[in-house]
């Protein structure tokens, strides 16, 4: 995997608080944190236009990239990042620095090529329900996607984990068993009349019962009248 | 219409609704969703007309996923009735969503399709929405087609 640019950190200093973090990202940088390969975590401030443009990439968020931080480089990846819910914004990323001669436990994306027969011919859908996998690799052969070929899936079969192209460069850590995609039907929408719709709903749901449902023991009930001739 | 099968207090208080939604903010099942850029409370009706709508246009072709679910009780006092005298019955129910959160999801289907689909639906619902679609789903759908 080719590392395709340098990415320039500036350390941050004093508070780390949430304030602060906003005043980085108003002067149009992001947050961020770099830890990894036994060495002390750093927090830096990145531009997010590059790591927008890493994340994006063809090798998506698995890129390795040289992280130049104070004249120090090093290999690094982005390992976690956050996106503003509304906007779409990146707010904070994560980096690991990262040990080429280690192996190291990635997701990488699963793309599904060609049309199914359940959907070509059998009128279905195809339902891709594990989009990335867990593998262990060398970081030089972190694959940019896993590819399989789904164009003789037809009703009724699965492609599970075991189904993917093994190599012994590859471990993979998710279950074998687990499925990746398969052919769902379209139910029909059946029109319903407002008679059966009313038939169908109930006017309200059943409140739980609150409260012991066993009745209290009769020793407890003579000492409760023990203290009341007591206080009489 | 959508509504729990059980709950553990017939009625609710009314609540606040502030922040943003930043679980349930991204997609989760399909290529592409509709995303909720206000605060808002979406009834049983809205849900169930949007669903409707989508399927209807959609027809044979995608898989819809709901992302929300109507689980707060709202009560109404009856017409002409004075103030007072406890809480009125249950009306009907209501999600709470907040910016952010993705309420519906599709598969199956082209960008244009799945976009218009949505657009049919966010016309049924209280408050602005968004098209997103996943970044590497416009090469997908192409393949798919």
């Amino acid at each position: 995997m080719s590392a395709p640019e340098v990415v320039t950190a500036t350390p941050r200093e004093g508070k780390f608080t949430k304030n602060v973090a906003r005043r980085v990202r108003v002067a149009g940088s992001i947050p961020a944190v770099v830890y990894g390969a036994q060495q002390p975590s750093v927090a830096v401030t990145v531009d997010p236009k590059q790591i927008r443009r890493i994340l994006h990439s063809e090798s998506g968020h698995n890129t390795i990239f040289d992280l130049n931080v104070s004249g120090s480089v090093a290999k690094a990846m982005v390992v976690d990042w956050q996106n503003d819910p509304i906007k779409g914004n990146l707010i904070h990323i994560d980096m690991k620095r990262i040990a080429m001669d280690k192996a190291m436990r990635v997701e990488v994306p699963i793309q599904l090529l060609g049309v199914p027969v359940g959907v070509r011919t059998q009128g279905g859908i195809l339902d891709q329900v594990l989009r990335e996998i867990e593998i262990e690799c060398l970081p030089a052969d972190i694959p940019g996607h896993i590819d399989i070929d789904v164009s003789e899936l037809a009703f009724g079969m699965v492609i599970r984990v075991a189904d993917l192209p093994h190599n012994e460069k590859l471990t993979f850590i998710t279950d074998e068993d687990t499925t990746v995609a398969h052919i769902t039907a379209v139910r029909e929408e059946v029109v319903a009349t407002p008679d059966a719709l009313a038939a169908e709903t109930p006017a309200e749901p059943e409140v739980a019962k609150k409260g012991k449902q066993e009745t209290p023991e009769a020793g407890e009930e003579v000492k409760k009248d023990d203290k009341k001739d007591a206080k009489k | 219409m959508l509504m729990p099968k059980k709950v553990k207090f017939r009625k609710q208080q009314k609540g606040r609704n502030r922040g943003k939604a930043w679980r349930g903010s991204e997609l989760a099942f399909g290529d592409f969703g509709l995303k909720t850029l206000d605060h808002a409370h979406i009834t049983d009706r809205q849900i169930e007309a949007s669903r409707v709508a989508m399927t209807r246009f959609i027809k044979r072709g995608g898989k819809i996923w709901l992302r929300l679910f109507p689980d707060k009780p709202i009560t109404k006092k009856p017409a002409e009735v004075r103030m007072g005298s406890g809480k009125g019955p249950l009306d009907h129910w209501v999600a709470v969503v907040k910016p952010g959160k993705i309420l519906f999801e599709m598969e199956g289907v082209t960008r244009e399709v799945a976009q218009e689909a949505m657009r049919l639906a966010s016309h049924k619902l209280p408050m602005k929405t968004l098209f997103v679609a996943r970044h590497d789903a416009v090469a997908a759908t192409t393949q798919k087609s």
